[in-house]
């Protein structure tokens, strides 16, 4: 049995050169992709979330270890592609219109690809009508919107007000994020789900769908 | 002869008690309400008449519109810039310009490296930073010494989030230290220019919003990069400054306080009662007041809650925290107003 915690101390640390060698290094001794995801690259993230929550890590940490991350996931398409890993649920992902900050949502996205789920990532100023349009053809477990500005948080709501329009919103869970944003607002625009930083996303995402 | 009048002495004027707060000084019959970052929202665009984006471009509009903070809302300060992309669009960043209902945005960060800074000559008279200059001198020849005049300007780690990107600059601070010192060097003749253009055409004092904030970058880092840079820069401004840092600050402002600025503009997410204490009287503080569970969408009682709240803590002068949100209702701006007039 492959040790793996090196590589989940080498994402707690940022340092992508080495998550990307003792990926390369697991793989080679014949440990499998989804044991390397579960207990090197999420167990990793889950300490990094931690500290993110607690306030011994700030941004830029986040950055690092979602950066050592995505090259570890690199590292391991090639084998994810040949064993075909189910994925444990489809987010679509993206800022609301009118807000051009995505710092969180990239992390967040990044964490939930690291954890197992499919991530469609509609980037930002994402219009309402394409996040609608968005959860009618892809028909994700959960829809995740995030607000930087306290200008542009109005616009989630309106989102889920569209959903309901169209007839979707019991099709979908609805997780809210973004610095200015509130356990209160998210109550107060009819979310299901609100969560404060990176590090909470994973474990309120799995609970949404029971996991 | 005797010469009949008022025998009772006047209250200082709404800029003379702003000034007095701000340096420490003389105390009124009540507390300054000011604005370093502005406020501004759809129901005084639709009063004034005014209207996004023609108010971020046009001086009088930009004037016109300021004015409305202390001619409809009874603040006494007016700040005439409403986005914080004046300077990204002068170093030629692609900027949309929004509208009522969506503030500006940055586009495009076109600096990667310290080779790729490029200041131009003619900066002071770029569009973007004109219209900010003319609409402060229209104010001050309008209001002369009845009301304050708040310039602002984005200081050069802003400046670096815009230019480069916030992301990738973020990770150079952990990467490449280096060239991050070396960009807030490249950026401060911007600051500094702007900063002293504004003062001469007119401010009494000018923000610098620099968003070393609490969930952005530890207090190690706003000491590594922050307390040089601004011991640096501050000396060269010739007038006096207000930091706009916002976020959780209470583990930064040991360091805020050594720095020079003769204020800080904090939000209500670091208790007024702790700041108050935190700061030792060493710098004076400004804001307070929660824009967007409070403002936004809070009661004339929830802000006059909160305004006297931050009043007995011994702020030296109450405002919204932040930027208002374009749907706050007037009738809580002028709740701070209300609040601030019951005296100390």
């Amino acid at each position: 049995m492959v040790d793996l915690s090196p590589l989940s101390g080498a994402i707690e640390k940022g340092d992508r050169e080495k998550a990307v060698q003792l990926t390369a290094e697991a793989l080679s001794a014949g440990a499998k992709p989804q044991d390397i995801i579960i207990h090197g690259l999420q167990s990793g993230m889950g300490a990094v979330g931690e500290k993110f929550s607690s306030g011994e890590y700030f941004l830029p940490d986040m950055l690092m270890a979602a950066r050592a991350m995505k090259a570890a996931l690199e590292v391991l398409k090639p084998s994810l592609e040949k064993t075909g890993i189910p994925t444990i649920g489809k987010v679509v992902i993206g800022t609301v219109e009118g807000d051009m900050h995505d710092i969180g949502k990239n992390v967040v996205a990044t964490f939930l690809s690291g954890s197992g789920f499919e991530v469609f990532d509609l980037g930002n100023n994402v219009p309402e009508k394409k996040f609608v349009d968005e959860v009618r053809q892809k028909k994700p477990d959960i829809l995740g919107l995030s607000a930087l500005l306290t200008t542009t948080m109005p616009v989630m709501g309106r989102v889920i007000k569209g959903l309901d329009v169209a007839g979707l919103r019991s099709s979908v869970k609805v997780i809210v994020g973004g610095a200015p944003v509130t356990q209160d607002y998210a109550n107060f625009i009819g979310a299901d789900a609100y969560a404060h930083d990176g590090g909470q996303a994973i474990p309120v995402c799995k609970q949404l769908l029971g996991k | 002869m005797t010469i009949e009048g008022n025998s009772e002495k006047p209250d200082l004027t709404p800029r003379r008690r702003f000034l007095a707060n701000l340096m420490g000084g003389r105390k009124g019959k009540r507390l300054s309400v000011s604005n370093p970052t502005h406020v501004v929202c759809l129901e005084l665009l639709n009063q004034v008449g005014v209207h996004f984006p023609d108010a971020h471009l046009d001086a009088r509009q930009m004037a016109e519109l300021a004015a409305a903070g202390y001619e409809i809302l009874g603040f006494d300060t007016v700040m005439p810039e409403f986005s914080v992309q004046q300077e990204a669009a002068a170093l030629d960043c692609e900027v949309s310009w929004g509208s009522d209902t969506m503030m500006p945005e940055i586009l495009t960060h076109p600096v990667k490296d310290v080779s790729d800074v490029v200041i131009p000559e003619n900066f002071l008279e770029k569009p973007s930073i004109r219209v900010v200059l003319d609409a402060i001198s229209i104010l001050r020849h309008e209001y002369g010494d009845r009301v304050a005049i708040i310039g602002k300007v984005m200081g050069p780690w802003t400046l670096c989030y815009h230019m480069v990107g916030v992301e990738d600059f973020l990770l150079m601070t952990v990467l490449e230290p280096d060239k991050v010192t070396a960009l807030l060097d490249a950026y401060i003749p911007v600051t500094v220019a702007f900063a002293n253009a504004q003062l001469r055409a007119g401010a009494d004092v000018v923000t610098l919003p620099d968003h070393a904030t609490g969930t952005m970058v530890s207090p190690k880092t706003y000491e590594k990069f922050l307390v040089p840079l601004h011991h640096k820069m501050l000396p060269q401004i010739g007038g006096p400054t207000i930091l706009h840092c916002c976020g959780k600050c209470l583990d930064r402002v040991h360091l805020i306080i050594t720095e020079g600025y003769d204020a800080w503009h904090f939000e209500w997410i670091n208790d007024p009662k702790k700041t108050v204490e935190a700061a030792r009287g060493e710098i004076s503080l400004l804001g307070g007041i929660n824009t967007f569970d409070c403002l936004l969408r809070g009661t004339p009682e929830d802000v006059y809650e909160q305004a006297r709240y931050n009043i007995e803590a011994g702020v030296d002068s109450i405002g919204p925290e932040c930027a208002i949100a374009l749907e706050t209702p007037i009738a809580n701006l002028k709740a701070i107003v209300a609040a601030a007039e019951e005296g100390y």
